[in-house]
């Protein structure tokens, strides 16, 4: 059981403020989203969330069984993707996901989701070669792979064709129970996907 | 251990499957020493001409593909990709034994053809030899973390050169002397130099091992 | 602690005394007076130097609000540092003019001064490079830390290696300074003198530098 807490997170670049005292918190078996205008700070808050930015003030609080991790585990812990998040392009898609895999995941998960979001015959391409969607199928295959407890996604939607949103947004629903999802995101069917979340507005001006 | 060897395999997978940045960089050594041969047009040189050409020309070969493996993750937008899947424990020892990697192999096309083409001979050729791999390593030391600070810092140019050629200089300075006494045979020739040069490179070694958590992690 | 307002009295007693009191030296006359500037004003650039180091070192460790402040001082020393390396270099040379009959001598000494000011310049081109990087403080730092590493290497192994023309420093603990009395009280009066100056202006650029740092801090909590 993990929880991840929030607390007066405010973050800022230089002159210019991003947000400012958010505080929420989010449980195993919780979805949550992060909405808001282009620039906004979803991409952001959500780095900031996995650890991988620090926010300017403010703390963020992970808790696993009630024993707080320090931040340099949180990505033992997560999988994370993002527009930002780009596998190697002179590697194949395969390498890529080998590249990531931690030791419990065999040859036979990866080839199952592959199968699964339907990228499974150019495996063995260089990802040069692919489009943005096969791409995007990619990196959600790549934050998923190691069967994370708490997972991040960066406009997940973001290049999906109509079949490539019907999988994943069926993937995410069947991750739901015992996870923690966060999805940064502008698109509705992805905010429907989640039980609660925050939209970034002039209320954290 | 596997983090280690999984990211050496995947940076010298990533290089040499782009084939242009690594044969630029054995092209610039190649080409560097060849010019460098004809200019001489077979005048001969004292021992200590040699050593100073020939590290000169490894220095800018070096400055020409050190930085490359970091500032590559940083212009192919790798570099969240990278962060995301190994500590940075594992992501440093990988790419300072690339770069030893590379730069040892380097240092192996300059010296055999340095040395045919100005017909120069070391009397010492073991020790010309341990001091010019030592030498090598040691420069690969200091440019690994450097180069993490300079794709950092947006990448651009000459500031990589500019920051590691004070702190290569002592390097330099050691194995051109080092390297001359080697050529000309001196009695005084020793491989105290060479001890020093690796033991420098542990040192630097070890503190950018500590250190380059602070450079890679926000 | 206003101890560095002594300097105020020292450094016109110094000037006095090294033009006027300490008597003209055996061979060089009153040209080694240059004496009593030379070596204080490089000691400060290496003690400037150490200084950044530590604070870096310190910046590295201790990851909390007062790491702005901190980094403000290590690139105020650092600052210090340089102009103290130019001073040093500069006045070096007209030392060995006067000495040895030309400005520069490739003398070892005069390198290791000269890689010192290059060391200094290239901290200041990768902080600028680094202008708006979160992590700017951080990575100057170990930058820092890697350079004050690699200093004393380079500074021990030229005295040890190679002849130098520049006469035995202070530091080398079995050398004995052939100096009259009257001229080591000045150098040493010298010396402090300096290491009060500096700490007067690294005062002075800190307390600057911290009135910068709270006016930022009220803007942002508006």
């Amino acid at each position: 059981m993990i929880k991840i807490g929030a607390d007066s997170v405010t973050k800022r670049f230089g002159e210019h403020l991003l947000f400012r005292n958010l505080a929420f918190s989010a449980e195993s078996g919780e979805s949550f989203y992060i909405t808001g205008a282009n620039g906004s700070g979803k991409s952001t808050l959500l780095q900031i969330l996995a650890g991988i930015q620090r926010p300017y003030s403010g703390h963020v609080t992970w808790e696993k069984n009630n024993v707080t991790i320090i931040p340099d585990d949180y990505l033992k812990y997560s999988g994370f993707t993002g527009p930002q998040v780009n596998p190697y392009e002179m590697l194949t898609a395969l390498e890529n996901i080998e590249f990531v895999s931690g030791p419990d995941v065999d040859l036979h998960n990866v080839n199952e989701l592959l199968e699964r979001f339907g990228i499974y015959k150019e495996r063995n391409r260089q990802v040069k070669f692919f489009s943005s969607g096969m791409k995007q199928r990619l990196r959600i295959i790549n934050a998923i792979i190691n069967d994370p407890p708490v997972i991040f996604l960066d406009e997940p939607g973001s290049n999906l064709d109509v079949e490539g949103k019907a999988i994943l947004y069926s993937f995410i629903e069947n991750l739901k129970p015992g996870k923690i999802i966060f999805i940064a995101t502008n698109e509705p069917d992805e905010i429907k996907l989640c039980s609660r979340g925050i939209v970034l507005d002039d209320r954290y001006l | 251990m596997t983090g280690i060897y999984k990211n050496l395999r995947k940076d010298f997978l990533v290089e040499f499957r782009n084939r242009s940045a690594v044969n630029i960089s054995f092209a610039f050594a190649v080409i560097t020493t060849m010019s460098i041969s004809l200019v001489a047009g077979g005048t001969s040189f004292e021992p200590h001409i040699h050593a100073i050409l020939i590290w000169m020309i490894i220095f800018f070969s070096g400055m020409n593909g050190l930085a490359h493996t970091f500032i590559r993750e940083e212009d192919e937008k790798n570099a969240l990709f990278l962060r995301l899947a190994y500590s940075p424990e594992d992501i440093f020892i990988s790419k300072l034994l690339f770069n030893i990697i590379f730069f040892t192999g380097i240092i192996s096309v300059i010296c055999p053809l340095y040395l045919f083409f100005l017909q120069a001979r070391p009397l010492i050729p073991q020790l010309f030899i341990a001091t010019a791999f030592s030498g090598g390593l040691a420069i690969a030391s200091i440019t690994t973390i450097l180069g993490a600070m300079v794709s950092k810092a947006g990448g651009k140019g000459s500031l990589f050169t500019v920051l590691s050629f004070p702190l290569i200089l002592p390097v330099m300075w050691v194995s051109i002397t080092n390297t001359a006494l080697s050529i000309e045979g001196a009695e005084s020739a020793d491989y105290r130099n060479v001890l020093f040069l690796i033991a420098f490179s542990g040192i630097i070694a070890c503190i950018s091992y500590l250190l380059f958590r602070y450079i890679w992690v926000e | 602690m206003k101890i560095h307002r002594l300097v105020y009295i020292l450094m016109p007693l110094v000037i006095y005394m090294s033009f006027l009191w300490a008597p003209s030296a055996a061979i060089l006359g009153d040209a080694s007076r240059i004496i009593y500037y030379h070596v204080p004003v490089a000691w400060v650039a290496v003690i400037a130097f150490i200084v950044a180091g530590v604070e870096s070192i310190i910046i590295i460790i201790k990851n909390d609000e007062q790491s702005l402040m901190r980094e403000e001082r290590a690139y105020n020393t650092t600052l210090i540092g340089l102009v103290f390396t130019i001073l040093a270099l500069v006045t070096g040379a007209i030392w060995a003019n006067l000495s040895w009959g030309s400005y520069w001598n490739w003398d070892p000494r005069q390198i290791s001064i000269v890689i010192l000011l290059l060391i200094y310049i290239a901290y200041f081109s990768l902080n600028s490079a680094l202008e708006g990087n979160e992590s700017k403080g951080k990575i100057s730092s170990v930058y820092l830390i890697l350079a004050m590493v690699v200093m004393p290497l380079f500074v021990f192994i030229i005295p040890r290696v190679y002849d130098s023309l520049h006469p035995d420093t202070i530091i080398n603990a079995d050398k004995k300074m052939h100096l009259e009395e009257a001229m080591k009280i000045t150098l040493f009066t010298s010396m402090g003198a300096f290491t009060l100056l500096y700490i007067y202006i690294y005062n002075i650029m800190n307390r600057i530098s911290a009135v910068k740092i709270k006016i930022r801090e009220k803007r942002h909590a508006l």
